[in-house]
C-alpha cells in the first residue's frame, strides 16, 4: 500500500507538470494532476493510519 | 540508507514533547477567589488602554503581558504575607486578566468601520452608502464625526454586538465542552501543546514555596529584554509623538522598506525588514524547520521566482519602477499571487482531510480493541456540568443567532444559514478538535466559504458581506478545557470567574476605546501603524465585498483558474513528494507558508531561530532551553506591555491636561 501511494504520487507529481510545460498549465490538466495527488495522499494517510503498528498516541497514555 | 517513515502525528508529537515537562495525577480545586476576581479586574483594566493604544501604534497589542503583570504582583503579594499561591488560582488569574485586558479589542471593528465608511475607496467602489447601519452609523452622522462611541447614533451596532455576544458565549461553551468530552474523556486523545500552556502557572506559582526556582530568573531576564526592547521601540515614539508633531523612531515602524533599492535586480521582488525584533521570541519556540523552509522560500520567491520567472513571462505585468513594498504587493497579488494562494488554501483542506479522516477510522477500529478508551465517566471533583444542559445550551444559542442573521439580512437564504448552523459547524469542529487532540493545531479549514457561499445563493446585495454567518469551530476552544485539567483547575469555577468578570468588561471596553478614540482620529501620525496599514487595508476590504458584484469585479477578474490550480496542485505535489521522500511534513508548512511572502517580515524570527538552534541549545542543553522558552516569552511580553501601558498613561495623561493656545 505504500509504495502504491508512492506510485499514484509521482504519477501525479510528473502529470502535473506535464501539463505545465507541455499544456501551458491549462487548469483542466492541472486539476486532473490534482485529482491524482489527492487519491495519493489519501492512500498514503490510510495507509499510514490504518497499518498494524502500536503509534505512540495510542501507547503513551497516562 | 533507508530513512524511517514517520507519520504526521508522530512528528508533531514528537515536537511537542520537548515542552512537556508536566505530568501526573491532579486533584482538582477551584481558582476563583475574591483576591483573583479583584487582581484580574485591576491589573486588566489598567492595562487594557494601553494594549488598545499599542495596537494602532505598533500593530502589536502586547496584551499578552497583562496577565504574567497580575501573576507577578499577586505572587509577590503572596511572599509578602507569607502565604502561598495555588496553582489554579494563578491560572484562573491569567485567564481572567487576559480577557480585561482584550475586551476593549472586542469592539476594534466600530473603530474601523467608521474609518472604512469615509475611506475614498469606500467611496470609488460605491459601497460607502451600502454598509448597513447595525455595523457602523452613517458616515456623515455625529457618532462618526466627533469620533464619539458613546453617542446614540451607536446603540444598534452595540445592541447587535452585545446580543451576538451573548448567544455566542451559550454556544462556544457548550460546543467546546461537549467535544472536549468526545476527544479527552471518551477517545483519550493526548493534546500535545496544551502542557506547555499549563507551565505558565505553574512557574510562578513555585515561585511562592520556599526555594525560588529557574523560573523565576528566566522570566526577569526576558522582562528586563522587553522593557529595553519595548523602550526604544515603543517608548520613544509614542513619548515623543506627545510633544512633537511628527513622533521620532529610533527604528522605523513597521518595517524599513528596501523593495525600491532592489528593483534594479529583481523587479516585483519585495524586501521590507520588519522591525519588531520582539518576533525573536517566535523563533526561539516555532519548530526551526518550519522558519528554516519559509524563509529560503520567501527569498527564492522574491529574488528568483517574481523577477525571473514571472515578471519575465508577464505573468506579474502590473508592476512599475518606484513602487514601495505595498503597490508592489498589491500589484503582485492582483496579477498573480492572489489566486496561487487561493488554491494552496485548498490544498491545505486536502492535506487535513486526508490527516484528519484517517483518524476517525483508526478511532472506530481502536475502539473495538481497547475497552477503557470508549469510557466517557468524568474525574471526580473536576466539576463538569451535564451533557444535555450543554446540548439544549448550544441548540438555544444557535438557533437565536440564526434567527439574528435572518433578520440582518432577511432576503439572504435561510436554508444556507441552517446548513452552517447545524450541519457544518458541528463536523468542522469535531475534526478540528480531534486534530488539535492530536497534532496541537487545526488542519481543516475550507478557504474562502463564504464567497462560495454567496455565489450559490445568487444574493447580490452586500450588507451580506458584513454580516456574520454561523460557521463556526469550537475545536480549537477545547484545548484550553484540557488545560484547566491539567492544572487542575474545576471547571465550575473557570466558567463562574468568565460569566461574573464579563459584564464588567463589556461596558469598560466601549468606554476605554471612546476615550482611545478621542485622543486623535484613527489612522493619523499619532497611530503610525494603523496609518502604514489601514489605507492598504481598506483598499483590500473594498477589492472583497465588490468581488462579486456585476460579476466584473477587479477581485474576480483576479481570480485565474490556471493559477489557482497552480497553487492547488503544486502545494499538493510538494506535499505528496516529501511523503514519498519520508521527509518531515513540517517543511511543507514552512514552503506554502513562505511562497510569495516577504522575506523582510521573516528576518527577526529566523535570527531567533538561529540564536535558538544554534547557540541557546549547545549552551543550555535542549531540554533546559525548551523548558526556558514559555518562560522567557512570557517575560519578554510582560516587559513590553509594561512600557506600552506607561506610554500611553502618559499620552492620556498629557492629552487630558495641555490647552491648546489660540
Amino acid at each position: 500500500m505504500e509504495k502504491l501511494a508512492s506510485l499514484i504520487i509521482i504519477i501525479g507529481t510528473f502529470l502535473w507538470l506535464f501539463s505545465i510545460f507541455v499544456f501551458e498549465g491549462r487548469w483542466q490538466w492541472q486539476m486532473f494532476s490534482a485529482l491524482v495527488l489527492t487519491v495519493g495522499i489519501f492512500t498514503a494517510h490510510f495507509w499510514e493510519e490504518l497499518r498494524d503498528t502500536d503509534s505512540p498516541e495510542e501507547s503513551g497514555e497516562e | 540508507m533507508a530513512r524511517e517513515r514517520v507519520s504526521q502525528a508522530d512528528e508533531w508529537q514528537a515536537w511537542a514533547q520537548r515542552y512537556d515537562i508536566e505530568g501526573g495525577i491532579r486533584t482538582f480545586e477551584s481558582g476563583l477567589t475574591v483576591k483573583v476576581f479583584v487582581g484580574a479586574l485591576f491589573v486588566g483594566l489598567l492595562m487594557m488602554p494601553g494594549s488598545i493604544y499599542l495596537s494602532y501604534v505598533s500593530g502589536q497589542s502586547g496584551a499578552e503581558a497583562a496577565p504574567w503583570v497580575a501573576v507577578i504582583l499577586f505572587t509577590e503579594l503572596a511572599r509578602r504575607s507569607f502565604t502561598t499561591a495555588r496553582r489554579q488560582e494563578l491560572y484562573m488569574l491569567l485567564g481572567l486578566t487576559g480577557a480585561a485586558v482584550g475586551s476593549g479589542m472586542q469592539y476594534r471593528n466600530f473603530i474601523w468601520y467608521a474609518y472604512f465608511i469615509n475611506t475614498p475607496q469606500a467611496a470609488s467602489y460605491e459601497i460607502a452608502d451600502k454598509i448597513p447601519e447595525w455595523i457602523v452609523p452613517a458616515g456623515d452622522s455625529v457618532g462618526v464625526l466627533t469620533r464619539s462611541l458613546l453617542h446614540p447614533d451607536w446603540f444598534l451596532p452595540i445592541a447587535i454586538y452585545l446580543a451576538g455576544k451573548l448567544l455566542g458565549t451559550l454556544r462556544f461553551v457548550s460546543g467546546q465542552y461537549i467535544l472536549f468530552r468526545l476527544t479527552a474523556d471518551l477517545e483519550r486523545l493526548p493534546y500535545p501543546m496544551a502542557p506547555i500552556a499549563a507551565q505558565g502557572a505553574t512557574a510562578l506559582a513555585e515561585t511562592t514555596g520556599k526555594e525560588e526556582t529557574w523560573r523565576w530568573r528566566v522570566f526577569s531576564i526576558g522582562s528586563m529584554a522587553g522593557l529595553i526592547w519595548g523602550f526604544l521601540y515603543i517608548g520613544v515614539p509614542s513619548l515623543t509623538g506627545v510633544m512633537m508633531s511628527q513622533p521620532i523612531e529610533i527604528l522605523k515602524i513597521p518595517w524599513i522598506d528596501f523593495t525600491q533599492s532592489i528593483e534594479g535586480f529583481a523587479p516585483t521582488g519585495v524586501f521590507a525588514l520588519r522591525t519588531d525584533f520582539g518576533q525573536m521570541l517566535i523563533g526561539f519556540v516555532m519548530p526551526f524547520p518550519i522558519i528554516m523552509s519559509e524563509f529560503i522560500t520567501a527569498i527564492a520567491s522574491q529574488f528568483i521566482l517574481n523577477p525571473q520567472i514571472l515578471y519575465r513571462y508577464e505573468i506579474l505585468h502590473q508592476w512599475n519602477p518606484g513602487l514601495d513594498v505595498r503597490g508592489v504587493t498589491l500589484f503582485n497579488n492582483l496579477d498573480f499571487w492572489f489566486s496561487y494562494g487561493m488554491g494552496k488554501s485548498f490544498s491545505l483542506a486536502v492535506v487535513g482531510m486526508a490527516a484528519s479522516i484517517p483518524m476517525l477510522f483508526k478511532l472506530r477500529k481502536a475502539q473495538k480493541s481497547a475497552g477503557e478508551r470508549g469510557s466517557f465517566a468524568t474525574p471526580p471533583n473536576r466539576g463538569d456540568f451535564p451533557i444535555w444542559l450543554m446540548g439544549l445550551m448550544w441548540l438555544v444559542g444557535m438557533a437565536g443567532f440564526v434567527w439574528l442573521i435572518h433578520w440582518m439580512v432577511p432576503n439572504f437564504p435561510l436554508s444556507f444559514l441552517l446548513g452552517y448552523a447545524f450541519l457544518y459547524t458541528p463536523i468542522n469542529s469535531y475534526i478540528t478538535a480531534r486534530t488539535f487532540g492530536v497534532l496541537g493545531r487545526d488542519l481543516f479549514e475550507i478557504p474562502y466559504l463564504h464567497e462560495i457561499t454567496f455565489i450559490l445563493s445568487r444574493y447580490e446585495e452586500i450588507d451580506i458581506w458584513f454580516a456574520p454567518l454561523p460557521d463556526e469551530d469550537y475545536g480549537r476552544g477545547t484545548q484550553g478545557w484540557r488545560v484547566l485539567e491539567l492544572t487542575g483547575t474545576t471547571f465550575t469555577s473557570n466558567l463562574a470567574g468568565t460569566l461574573l468578570i464579563m459584564p464588567i468588561l463589556l461596558v469598560s471596553g466601549i468606554v476605554v476605546l471612546h476615550f482611545i478614540w478621542k485622543i486623535a482620529p484613527i489612522p493619523s501620525a499619532q497611530y503610525p501603524f494603523a496609518q502604514m496599514m489601514w489605507p492598504i487595508n481598506a483598499t483590500n476590504e473594498a477589492l472583497w465585498k465588490t468581488s462579486l458584484r456585476d460579476g466584473n469585479s477587479e477581485m474576480l477578474q483576479a481570480i485565474r483558474g490556471d493559477y489557482v490550480s497552480a497553487g492547488f496542485t503544486s502545494s499538493l505535489a510538494l506535499y505528496g513528494m516529501l511523503w514519498v521522500f519520508k521527509l518531515p511534513s513540517m517543511w511543507f508548512y514552512g514552503i506554502v507558508g513562505g511562497i510569495g511572502s516577504d522575506p523582510g517580515s521573516m528576518v527577526a524570527r529566523l535570527l531567533g531561530a538561529i540564536i535558538g538552534r544554534f547557540y541557546m541549545i549547545k549552551r543550555f542543553g535542549m531540554r533546559r532551553w525548551y523548558m526556558f522558552n514559555p518562560v522567557l516569552a512570557a517575560g519578554f511580553a510582560c516587559g513590553v506591555g509594561l512600557i506600552g501601558m506607561g506610554t500611553v498613561a502618559i499620552a492620556l495623561v498629557s492629552k487630558a491636561v495641555i490647552v491648546k493656545p489660540f
